[in-house]
């Protein structure tokens, strides 16, 4: 419906790309569909439509969509299991405060929030390169590990070394991101800064997917021996992945970072990197949709559960609860169990919040078992995946 | 750095030696579980951890259920015998419906497919666990283990220590034996070796694999126990950083070796108890106890460069 009415005004557009579907390269995505543009108008035209806890529900979407497509480039793309995205998430929040914030004692750099930006995407690629050289060259099993073990070290750091992180009461009157003399200090800001970074991620990310790097990262996938015998470098290739992967963390964190004001370990536990794993999983591997789709549930739905309002439009199921209660203390009386009560109804969605990595851990095993491209995955990854189930009968390594 | 080692005196060292091969046991038992999956699947069992915290919980219901702190004599015994027992049963059923759920299904899909799922099930349990029945609350184990030890000059041992170390390689000695001397040892060494060519010996791999996960999670549960009644606080979280630390123990030993896992095991937590004390010994260093961690994936990171066969070399560890 939207397509028929818009497309007059894209005609001459369409008539380009579709001469340039003629030939084969052609075909390949272009970077900058007018809908992409559309879209992203679409998604900042909202701003004014909402108030300050929905703007940080979409600002943290936006925040995890960033993380997610750059982890994308490494799971989804090269196939490389990374369980400690949050350490590089944590560098970027880091450089920012160690550098801006007048409470961290060694540094004063007095530099601009943009500069700042800069720093904690290069320091995150760094990281990222320094943590990939040792482990890479190996296989892939033991990269989850030694990430997920660098994850826990980068906080246990953060919170002994207080001379630079001021430990566990972190670091805050960080610089505000500004624009000529005006600082941005509103919600509705930090979400446009955020679209922006998230669309700057994903135009990246989408443009070393269809180049040369994105289908050196596709071959190492796939098969790595193969990869290698064609000539790859595939450490290289295997550290750029990690590389940019690890920057686009960083420039989350560098965006995280004046947003709450606060930053300290307890914001950077093995519980974001499982989140960002689990969005980036359960949306669909290698897919942007899928991933844009998977922030905006996993991280969406349990910020909506507690609202005040949805707290409020569930008080009104309070009849529920005593007809569950009554079913519930009957059959404790009869089993003899000490079974307990639900809460209020008022208090449900809090509660729902709370098990929602109960929900991601089996969300996981059942994406993994019945349908592992995802629940929102691309096409492509789909048909591999089903190719993949054809040969059922070779065992082995 | 030699020279101010000998200001902390003798007795201190004894301690610190003792502590680590105390950790050191509970991480050789949990590093079997996981030698030997990867042994016979090529796969990483992230949820052996939570298998290990399943065992401390089933071992913590049955103490409690038997009186709890009020136990004395003979019915602690009893009690601690039931435990173990209770956590072995425990810790195996789960290892064997995840296996039946998460991994079989996956068996011959891309690599990284079940170690998602595993993953997967490894956040399900301890989030189970931690939110959905204890509310985040730790539980205790009750401190019913005789208190006291004997002394040997500059080392002191206490019985619970004794008791953890005796134990525990006594677990390690009949598993060594039944992968050796039985059957069932046999079948999962073959599959170890060509799941292939143990199929067309006419071994029944899916038994033997299901068999590995039995024994793997016997040997967690009890260290589950085990550990509840050394440090005696439990919750659904516990297994992770033991679980890494004990993967770490693996890969250190030799990954897919039984007596590497052993070796390292023991090795990993006399390096990273010794480690930070060492380290501290360092004028104007003082590294709290977290930084045991630290030693523990930095010695993971070097095994890794310097030597990925690990001490035990098993088969060629796949470079590249």
């Amino acid at each position: 419906m939207l397509k028929r009415v818009l497309a007059p005004a894209f005609a001459p557009v369409h008539a380009r790309l579709a001469a340039a579907r003629a030939d084969t390269w052609g075909r390949l995505p272009g970077p900058l569909h007018p809908i992409v543009w559309f879209g992203l108008a679409l998604l900042v035209l909202v701003v004014p439509w909402f108030d300050d806890t929905w703007m940080r529900m979409f600002f943290l979407v936006g925040l995890y969509a960033t993380l997610g497509l750059g982890l994308n480039v490494v799971v989804g793309m090269a196939g490389l299991l990374d369980l400690g995205f949050v350490a590089f998430f944590a560098v970027g929040a880091y450089t920012v405060a160690i550098f801006g914030s007048p409470v961290s004692p060694h540094i004063d750099a007095e530099l601009n929030y943009w500069w700042l930006v800069a720093i904690a995407v290069g320091f995150g690629a760094l990281a990222g390169i320094l943590l990939g050289l040792p482990v890479l060259p190996l296989r892939g099993d033991y990269l989850a590990i030694v990430t997920l073990g660098f994850g826990e070290i980068i906080r246990i750091a953060a919170l002994n070394m207080s001379d630079w992180t001021n430990g566990s009461s972190g670091l805050f009157e960080l610089p505000r991101p500004g624009v000529g003399y005006r600082s941005i200090d509103d919600v509705q800001s930090f979400y446009v800064l955020v679209v922006i970074a998230a669309f700057l991620v994903w135009f990246v990310t989408s443009r070393l997917r269809d180049s040369r790097v994105g289908r050196a990262w596709e071959a190492i996938r796939e098969d790595e021996d193969v990869a290698q015998g064609m000539g790859l470098n595939t450490t290289k290739y295997k550290l750029m992945a990690f590389a940019t992967g690890a920057s686009c963390a960083a420039l989350g964190g560098a965006i995280y970072a004046p947003f709450i004001d606060f930053v300290a370990p307890q914001s950077f536990t093995l519980l974001v990197s499982i989140n960002v794993l689990a969005l980036v999983i359960i949306g669909g591997m290698g897919s942007t949709q899928g991933v844009v789709a998977g922030a905006l549930i996993l991280i969406g739905a349990p910020e909506l559960l507690q609202f005040s309002e949805t707290a409020d439009f569930l008080a009104n199921f309070g009849w529920l609860r005593s007809v569950i209660n009554t079913l519930i203390d009957g059959l404790s009386a009869v089993t003899r169990l000490d079974l307990s009560t639900l809460p209020p109804a008022k208090e449900w969605g809090e509660r729902l919040a709370l098990y929602r990595f109960i929900v991601f851990g089996l969300l996981l095993v059942l994406v993994m078992v019945l349908r592992p491209a995802g629940l929102f995955g691309s096409r492509r990854r789909s048909i591999i995946f089903a190719e993949d189930e054809d040969k059922s009968d070779e065992v082995g390594a | 750095m030699i020279a101010p080692l000998f200001l902390t005196g003798a007795e201190f060292w004894a301690d610190q030696t003792v502590n680590g091969l105390t950790t050191g046991s509970i991480y050789a038992l949990i590093a079997l579980g996981y030698t030997m999956v990867y042994g016979v699947l090529q796969l990483i069992n992230f949820a052996h951890g939570e298998v290990f915290m399943i065992g401390a919980f089933a071992g913590y219901g049955v103490l409690v259920g038997m009186g709890g702190d009020d136990l004395t004599g003979v019915m602690v015994a009893l009690a601690i015998v039931l435990a173990l027992l209770a956590a072995a049963v425990a810790s195996a059923a789960t290892s064997v419906t995840i296996e039946r759920i998460a991994y079989r299904p996956l068996r011959n899909a891309p690599r990284l497919a079940p170690l998602i799922s595993a993953i997967g099930v490894s956040v399900f349990l301890s989030h189970l666990v931690d939110d959905g029945f204890l509310g985040g609350q730790s539980k205790f184990y009750p401190l019913i283990f005789p208190n006291g030890g004997i002394s040997l000059g500059p080392l002191s041992v206490s019985y619970l220590q004794m008791f953890l170390m005796g134990s525990s390689l006594l677990m390690m000695a009949a598993l060594y034996w039944v992968v050796q001397r039985t059957g069932a040892g046999r079948a999962i060494r073959a599959v170890a070796e060509s799941r292939t060519n143990a199929s067309l010996m006419g071994i029944d791999v899916n038994r033997a694999i299901v068999i590995t996960f039995v024994l793997g999670a016997i040997m967690a549960g009890f260290a589950g126990v085990l550990y509840g009644l050394f440090l005696s606080s439990i919750r659904g979280s516990m297994g992770f950083i033991p679980g890494v630390k004990a993967f770490t123990a693996a890969v250190l030993g030799g990954i897919g070796s039984i007596p590497g896992a052993v070796v390292g095991g023991y090795g990993l937590g006399l390096a990273e108890t010794l480690g930070r004390e060492v380290l501290n010994e360092i004028p104007g260093v003082n590294l709290p106890n977290e930084w045991k961690d630290v030693v523990a994936f930095s010695v993971l990171v070097l095994i890794l460069i310097f030597r990925p066969t690990g001490i035990f070399k098993q088969k060629e560890t796949k470079r590249a």
